[in-house]
């Protein structure tokens, strides 16, 4: 023990290279000329950047329509996630504890059908209701809250409040709508800013939905453009690291916006 | 029509005139007393929820197990063939294949990422120095999107142009060929999945947080060991989250092969990183054969839920 209490800033350094290091080897390898093998030297700067790596991207394919497609649903999604998932979530933890129980085990039943048992038929039902094709496939779990999880976060959330503060809030003549926006709302703003991040990953980093369901090109999103990079110019390794960095930038910069506010309240968290 | 249908046809219509303007004014009380009642607005709440999700998940989960039983290409209707389905899929080699691909990497990544998962947050869970950075580190392989992940993970692993050999090499190990040789190709999918065990590690981070102090401080006065702290103390107070993670772990990484497997190596070499569900992506939506896809995920989910159990006995005693 005491041997780690010597070497403990030496491993939580070690740690902290491991998981970022890689990121930034991506980085320089997103700046080497096309096809120059990797060398020690050339892991860790590059002399020449060779910016023209991102341009022959958009060269290669559409980006700006794929950006714009994710953008847009990213935008609709998040915004009803959020909505949805708070609404339900609200209102479980209002329930009484019978009925809290059945739906907290209805939500663990849909939390563990594996995303592959539900493809077939999924299809089936996006046919019938005339969405395939159409960018509603990719929006239309935000409908319904996007993730059990989500909606479960928010309950757990509100749970921990006492029943005093609501009972009050109706005894003052509040309704449901508004107890749920002018108390439960501001009492949640950690889960949300939780929610608000793992819902723009899951919407931003979709490929299965798309693949499955769209075959417009028009409405291809960028994961489906990262997979057309590899498909078209797999040997490129250069210019599939930036397109990889094209897409993960938006979310790790979320990230870094988001995470002060994540870790202050992880140690306090509402939901324990 | 006699006189006894008409009055009896009129009494129902009155009746049901009383009652639609009784149900009227009941609504129109709650409206004005409760403002449409609170418990109503909780249903009107939860209705897009449940609905949605219905939709979504139970109905295309039941009827998956009721289409193994058909043959069905998505465009006639499907026809009933009873086990003609499951007939093929024990004989079939790849199948067999796929379900041993799926069940080794469940098998080889779940302990790995629980282990993993819970040394960091066993060593990040103290206040000091750069903890913080390290504790975001940990995260962020977690946040890359599926699609970008693997095309990293396409480049780390290349055996000519990749990093890894590289240091492998400078190391004086082994190089292997990681796309092209079977073996390594599947712990290459186990070492991706490893990397990004931060939602574990945030899971057991937060575990930690309830444990109340005072029981170390306790242990700590009757002269205990670190190992028999964590062993008396830390574990069986993890138990129940130990439990939630593999559960939920064992389905999520059987389910994020899958964007790996179709990326990089796109099931092979040689089938050897053909998992499930890639496999019931082929069968589905290009052979359109939906009825002998739907049977191999129901082998898949027998397995996975023997497992389940199987760890359930095991620790959810109690």
């Amino acid at each position: 023990m005491k041997f780690l209490h010597r070497f403990y800033p030496l491993a939580v350094l070690a740690i902290s290279i491991i998981f970022l290091l890689p990121i930034y080897w991506v980085l320089i390898q997103s700046l080497n000329s096309v096809g120059s093998s990797v060398t020690e030297q050339s892991l860790w700067w590059v002399s020449d950047p060779q910016w023209e790596n991102y341009v022959a991207l958009w060269e290669l394919l559409p980006f700006t329509r794929y950006l714009l497609n994710s953008l847009c649903v990213v935008a609709v999604a998040v915004p009803l996630t959020l909505l949805s998932a708070s609404t339900a979530g609200f209102a479980l933890s209002q329930l009484a504890p019978q009925a809290q129980r059945s739906w907290l085990g209805v939500s663990l039943f849909w939390l563990v059908i594996p995303a592959a048992a539900v493809w077939l038929f999924r299809f089936q039902i996006f046919n019938w209701a005339g969405l395939i094709d159409t960018r509603w496939v990719l929006i239309v779990p935000a409908l319904a809250g996007s993730n059990p999880l989500f909606v479960l976060f928010y309950y757990w959330t509100w749970r921990a409040v006492p029943n005093e503060l609501w009972e009050a809030a109706q005894l003052d003549g509040a309704g449901a709508g508004r107890i749920w926006w002018q108390i439960a709302r501001p009492l949640g703003r950690p889960t949300t800013t939780a929610v608000v991040l793992l819902s723009f990953a899951m919407y931003w980093g979709d490929f299965i939905d798309p693949v499955l369901y769209l075959y417009d090109s028009q409405l291809y999103t960028l994961p489906i453009g990262l997979q057309l990079v590899n498909q078209l110019d797999r040997a490129n390794l250069p210019l599939l690291m930036s397109a990889a960095l094209f897409m993960m930038g938006p979310v790790l910069f979320l990230y870094g916006v988001i995470q002060p506010a994540l870790l202050r309240h992880l140690r306090f968290n509402p939901f324990l | 029509m006699d006189d006894g249908l008409w009055l009896r046809c009129l009494v129902g219509i009155e009746l049901s005139c009383r009652g639609a303007s009784w149900w009227l004014a009941t609504a129109r009380y709650n409206l004005v007393m409760f403002q449409l009642g609170y418990r109503r607005v909780l249903w009107l709440f939860l209705l897009p929820y449940g609905i949605g999700m219905t939709i979504l998940i139970t109905i295309p989960a039941l009827s998956t197990a009721v289409l193994a039983f058909t043959e069905y290409d998505a465009l006639s209707p499907p026809t009933w063939v009873g086990g003609r389905n499951f007939g093929l899929m024990f004989t079939s080699p790849v199948v067999r294949q796929a379900l041993f691909n799926s069940l080794f990497f469940v098998g080889a990544a779940v302990p790995l990422r629980l282990i993993g998962g819970l040394l960091l947050a066993l060593l990040l869970n103290r206040p000091r120095g750069l903890v913080g950075v390290a504790r975001t580190a940990v995260f962020i392989p977690t946040l890359i999107p599926a699609p970008a992940y693997a095309l990293i993970g396409l480049w780390f692993f290349n055996p000519v142009y990749g990093p890894l050999n590289l240091f492998l090499g400078a190391a004086g190990l082994p190089q292997p060929a990681w796309l092209t040789d079977p073996w390594s190709a599947r712990w290459m999918m186990v070492f991706l999945a490893f990397f990004q065990l931060g939602e574990g590690f945030i899971l057991f981070f937060v575990a930690l947080q309830t444990i109340p102090r005072a029981y170390y401080d306790l242990a700590r006065l009757q002269g205990a060991s670190w190992w028999q702290m964590f062993w008396y103390i830390t574990l069986p107070f993890l138990r129940p989250w130990l439990l939630l993670f593999v559960v939920r772990d064992l389905l999520l990484s059987l389910q994020n092969s899958f964007v790996p497997s179709y990326m990089i190596t796109y099931g092979g070499p040689y089938y050897a990183t053909t998992f499930v569900p890639l496999l019931v992506y082929e069968i589905a939506f290009d052979l359109f054969d939906l009825g002998l896809a739907a049977a191999v995920l129901l082998l898949l989910f027998a397995v996975v839920g023997l497992l389940i159990w199987n760890v359930w006995q095991i620790w959810g005693r109690e």
